[in-house]
């Protein structure tokens, strides 16, 4: 039970950097027959609260990359197989994990509030009133938790050279309804040689999502309207952020790496025109070191 | 964020530590996973490719480097291999699933500074020294469909000829054309770099291009260091 909560807790807290910043689907890895290429490692992040929060946390952030040779790989909070045989492209199934959103966060002080959440109902006014105690400007305080889902799809990547690729990847599963869907579009210039042991990877790309996943993250119920003081929103699907990041990988020994991210991204359409959003653009960063084994 | 910083800053000083204190210093290795990955392509193809050979070659920042008695070492603890290095910097390298396994580092025998690795392909050598026209053209067409296969971008080139690279010791470069003529033609020797991106622009290099249907013979006096394919 201690190590399934020790799990839980690195699973939350890497979910809660922001899983679409970290979950990039890895390039095939070549290697022999019964092999693998695994990552483990620590570190910090700071992200915004949530997507389009004003304030942002810092908090210590569990990595993790496994690929084995069978071409099944775990990367951050996504699962897949790369079942493709070429080296100009890249497809399979993949899974993901859509991290909880709650309506204070993740800090301690929060989850004090939000045991209270079952109480919502009965007393709005006085849980929303401990909530803008804590975050005087949080616009989910009243808003009803976003579960933790896990979402399926697959992802197809095509080489244009070794050094370019085009990314995308499709999910569906997220929100409390399970009707999210979202796909992923991007071009990456991957691994730039900046010196013997510094690798840089550029990507650039836009996120398209359905009426479902902006209504789960982006929409105001009447109910939670009451609860929030939110005006009600209904937001349509379509674009919802245009994003860049950029991956900073040094190579410290054979057998320890240094990767810093950072992405930048700008809600868009109906996402960004929502109540909650008092930020539209968003800087999330990120550094661990973590062990090759 | 203060609380971020002290957590990043010990972990890079455990790390300097640690390394400070091994036989590898930071820039002169590479890893030989990533080598490997990079090599393996080649041997997955199941394209043609009787007429080639592929190669790791070591490329030194500091271009002024010279590869004589030069070793690449497979440092683990299990696995110790030395690869002498040829002219060029290129070494065979062994597919080893326990280095891999062991995620080992690839040292030189002597330091040169930091210096990364990449595969090279090239066309085979024959023990006598006579390349037929139409073998050449054969080998240029299995190294530009291996190249197609991982870079979509060349598709659009086409076999153009082939460049012979010889030692830098005096008299050795040359080849003399025969055509189904009779005629005996000596080709020009300038000096040149063996591969695209090599440092080296000094090494002396015979071109020879495709020319129609035109069909011939090459001999070389002397072996040459490579031959390398030339895509336009």
């Amino acid at each position: 039970m201690t190590k399934l909560s020790a799990f839980a807790c690195a699973v939350v807290s890497c979910a809660a950097v922001s899983g679409a910043a970290l979950a990039q689907t890895p390039a095939a890895n070549l290697m022999p027959d019964g092999s693998h290429d695994m990552y483990v490692g620590l570190g910090v992040a700071s992200t915004p609260r949530y997507e389009g929060g004003a304030d942002r946390k810092r908090q210590v952030l569990p990595v993790f990359q496994f690929q084995w040779s069978n071409g099944i790989f775990v990367s951050g909070l996504s699962a897949g197989i790369h079942m493709a045989r070429t080296p100009q492209v890249e497809f399979g199934p993949l899974v993901e994990v859509q991290p909880r959103r709650d309506d204070g966060g993740n800090g301690d002080d929060v989850g004090g509030i939000e045991d209270a959440g079952s109480s919502i109902q009965a007393v709005p006014d006085l849980f929303a009133a401990k909530l803008a105690a804590a975050f005087p400007e949080n616009r989910l305080a009243g808003m009803v938790e976003i579960h933790t889902r896990l979402q399926a799809g697959g992802f197809l990547n095509l080489y244009l050279s070794p050094q370019w690729r085009l990314t995308s990847r499709t999910l569906y599963g997220a929100g409390n309804e399970r009707h999210g869907a979202r796909l992923d579009l991007g071009v990456q210039r991957l691994a730039t040689h900046i010196g013997a042991q510094h690798r840089v990877t550029l990507a650039a790309g836009v996120t398209l999502v359905n009426r479902s996943h902006n209504a789960a993250f982006f929409g105001v119920s009447e109910e939670e309207s009451m609860n929030s003081g939110n005006a009600i929103y209904a937001p349509a699907g379509g674009l919802k952020d245009v994003h860049l990041r950029a991956r900073w990988n040094w190579t410290l020994a054979p057998a320890w790496v240094l990767t810093t991210h950072a992405q930048a991204s700008r809600l868009q359409g109906d996402a960004r025109r929502s109540p909650l959003v008092a930020r539209p653009t968003n800087l999330a960063v990120s550094t661990a070191v973590a062990w090759r084994f | 964020m203060p609380l971020a910083r002290h957590l990043t800053t010990c972990c890079a000083l455990s790390l300097y530590a640690s390394c400070a204190g091994a036989q590898v210093r930071a820039g002169e290795w590479v890893s030989y996973r990533d080598a490997y990955r990079a090599m393996v392509v080649f041997e997955k193809y199941g394209g043609p490719k009787t007429y080639l050979q592929s190669q790791l070659q070591v490329a030194p920042q500091d271009r002024t480097t010279a590869f004589d008695t030069l070793q690449l070492t497979l440092a683990g603890k299990t696995n110790g291999v030395n690869l002498p290095l040829d002219p060029l910097g290129r070494t065979a390298f062994p597919l080893l699933k326990a280095a891999y396994d062991e995620n080992v580092a690839l040292v030189l025998s002597r330091k040169i500074g930091a210096f990364t690795v990449r595969p090279r392909i090239s066309i085979a050598l024959q023990a006598d020294g006579v390349y037929e026209d139409a073998e050449l053209r054969t080998a240029c067409e299995q190294a530009l469909g291996f190249a197609r296969y991982g870079d979509g971008s060349l598709r659009n080139r086409q076999c153009g000829g082939v460049r012979f690279v010889f030692p830098k010791r005096a008299g050795e470069a040359g080849v003399r054309l025969q055509r189904a003529d009779g005629s005996d033609v000596a080709l020009a020797v300038a000096g040149g770099i063996a591969f695209q991106g090599d440092m080296d622009g000094n090494f002396p290099t015979v071109l020879y291009r495709f020319k129609g249907a035109e069909r011939g013979q090459l001999i070389t006096a002397n072996p040459p260091l490579a031959i390398v394919p030339l895509f336009e």
